[in-house]
């Protein structure tokens, strides 16, 4: 298991995903906070964080309503049908692509993948350009509607590009050995 | 593999090792092992050749000194000496770095383990063994019995699922020496890909990890 | 941060491509007598003052620094053929095919022989326009990568330099399609009889700077043999 020391993992399965109770259950109040009684009712809703959804659903104690930004008829689809790239993904989600496969292979639903590709395909484009421009005034706001994976991306668009300038600039390089007196020994 | 390199005769690739030198082996061996995500086999008689080569040089370096040849002359040799010096130690460098990060997983799997030299399976063997004493004093021993693994979460996991392993499906970019024709990209056999003389490619590790064993391409 | 365990990162750093480039050979005026030179690396010389002879980079440099050599600027380093590069380059979208190093070893030239190359002033200029429009073809290239297939990306001509600046973004990216085009993730049209159907549908390959895609390895094929 290559993630398990993945701290973007493992932040990614705190994301909550809301739930139904399939049966009720004594003494886990705490994940219903609507009234005093330590315990839930089947069909009371919750949002739990997925690392628990995936458990009791595995056990079938709870069902999944995918969350609205992936949902089939969400206006978040709409959105990204309309302007990709100025989508603020981040308040959806800031895992948004990692929540959303993980959600997806869970509950065997062929309707996220397609719709995270078509998302990915034509925002990241504009985060390629973005990185490459480098002016640095404008991306502060930009970077608020990235998803944690998109600013990953550009952070590696740019950090390649800012290390390109430097050496371009003659920064810290390669030294051919000023030689003579400079003697190793021998081992 | 058996749809790649139909063309290539065994009296080529012949040809083409035995015009390669040492140092150009020693750079493409160098440039795999810092592009590669895993460990490769260790090139045990191209470093045992260079570390000759650079202590023959030394000592020339010495005589010429001695002997009061040309300071200029001396110090093209020594230039030389630093460059396939770094490139030897570059090389050592980025393999023990990849043997601290995989460790475990190295050492539970053969075939990895047997791509050490002898001297890097004692320092691996050495490196777990700390890292494990060290785990255990700080931690491991201070929690319930079911919890002291290492390597796995709890007693009830089935499988080492604390093990960081390299990720082999992670893109590289290479370069082959020559055309090597239609290559098969997965197990599928759907996705081919011509591969040509010279040309980069960026593709998931481990679908030219035959071609890079072989040394048929080269990652750059 | 990750660091330095970040497997996204460059796997080169821009110092260890100018290593590499120095290896390149180059053709040098000594001004010296010197005799040959059996290096670890190769064996070079004679040297006779006056008689033009091939050296790598490095040794070139290490020469010229001790004022013992001039160095001929290679021949694509001049104003007639960088202009002409230039001309291609922003006439097509293809990459004009240049040294694998050009970056480095302009740099380099720059650095150490300023006074050998004929028309600095114009020469430095050229490489630097040739090396924007690559970069804003490389962007434009990489735009147009398209999801649900691209498994693999061809750089035709593209040099180390270029390559080792893309590499972070674009095995990032590749990684993300590939996770998001799984055949976990994206429903399968027909599970059973669509062998033939993807046969057809060709290798998931994008030529990218080549200006196709790829149909199927025959055409890939047949497009080989015509150049």
């Amino acid at each position: 298991m290559a993630s398990y020391y993945d701290i973007g993992d493992i932040l990614a399965e705190e994301e909550l995903v809301p739930t139904v109770f399939q049966y009720g259950a004594n003494g886990v109040g705490l994940l219903d906070s609507s009234d005093d009684a330590d315990k839930v009712e089947a069909g009371s809703r919750a949002e739990l964080p997925f690392w628990l959804v995936r458990e009791l659903y595995l056990r079938q104690l709870v069902s999944i309503r995918v969350p609205p930004c992936f949902d089939r008829e969400s206006k978040t689809r709409e959105e990204i049908a309309a302007d990709a790239a100025h989508v603020d993904l981040r308040s959806r989600s800031p895992y948004f692509y990692e929540l959303g496969c993980k959600i997806a292979l869970l509950i065997r639903d062929r309707t996220i993948g397609p719709f995270l590709l078509v998302a990915f395909q034509t925002r990241y484009r504009d985060v390629l350009v973005k990185a490459h421009a480098l002016t640095l005034t404008m991306t502060p706001k930009y970077l608020t509607l990235l998803t944690n994976e998109e600013i990953k991306l550009y952070e590696a668009g740019q950090s390649s590009i800012a290390a390109f300038k430097k050496w371009r600039m003659g920064g810290p390089r390669f030294q051919v050995a000023p030689v003579l007196g400079r003697k190793r020994k021998l081992t | 593999m058996d749809s790649g390199a139909g063309e290539s005769s065994a009296a080529d690739d012949y040809e083409s090792l035995m015009s390669t030198t040492d140092a150009e082996l020693l750079k493409s061996a160098w440039r795999n092992e810092k592009a590669a995500p895993e460990i490769l086999n260790y090139a045990a008689d191209l470093v045992q050749r260079s570390r000759q080569q650079i202590q023959l040089m030394e000592e020339m370096v010495e005589d010429y000194i001695n002997d009061g040849v040309d300071p200029l002359t001396v110090s093209l040799y020594q230039i030389d000496l630093d460059r396939t010096m770094f490139l030897l130690r570059s090389y050592l460098r980025t393999r023990l770095q990849k043997i601290e990060k995989y460790v475990f997983h190295i050492q539970k799997t053969a075939e990895e383990w047997n791509r050490l030299s002898k001297q890097e399976q004692k320092f691996a063997s050495r490196f777990a063994g700390d890292i494990k004493h060290h785990l255990d004093q700080s931690v491991l021993s201070r929690l319930p019995d079911q919890y002291q693994s290492h390597l796995r979460q709890s007693a009830a996991s089935e499988e080492d699922d604390m093990v960081p392993e390299p990720q082999l499906d992670s893109y590289v970019v290479c370069r082959s020496k020559k055309y090597l024709g239609a290559y098969q990209l997965d197990d599928g056999g759907q996705e081919l890909i011509n591969i040509e003389a010279d040309d980069l490619y960026a593709l998931p590790y481990k679908s030219i990890k035959p071609l890079v064993e072989s040394g048929q391409v080269d990652l750059v | 941060m990750a660091g330095t365990s970040d497997p996204h990162a460059s796997a080169f750093s821009a110092a260890e491509l100018e290593f590499l480039a120095e290896d390149e050979m180059i053709e040098i005026v000594p001004n010296l007598r010197m005799d040959a030179l059996n290096f670890i690396s190769g064996d070079f010389g004679p040297f006779r003052p006056q008689i033009p002879t091939q050296a790598p980079l490095w040794l070139a440099v290490a020469l010229k620094k001790r004022g013992k050599c001039t160095i001929r600027a290679p021949e694509w380093m001049s104003v007639d053929k960088l202009t002409q590069v230039l001309e291609a380059e922003r006439d097509s979208d293809k990459f004009q095919p240049l040294p694998f190093h050009y970056v480095e070893i302009s740099r380099l030239l720059f650095d150490h022989a300023q006074g050998d190359i004929p028309d600095t002033y114009m020469v430095r200029s050229l490489i630097e326009d040739i090396k924007d429009v690559r970069f804003h073809k490389i962007g434009k290239g990489l735009e147009s990568i398209s999801g649900g297939g691209t498994f693999a990306l061809k750089l035709k001509n593209l040099s180390a330099m270029e390559a080792n600046i893309v590499r972070p973004f674009v095995t990032r990216a590749l990684e993300t399609f590939y996770k998001l085009s799984s055949s976990d993730m994206i429903q399968e049209t027909d599970n059973a009889p669509n062998r033939q159907q993807t046969a057809n549908r060709g290798p998931r390959v994008s030529y990218m700077f080549m200006l196709y895609i790829v149909k199927s390895p025959t055409d890939a094929q047949r497009q080989l043999k015509d150049r």
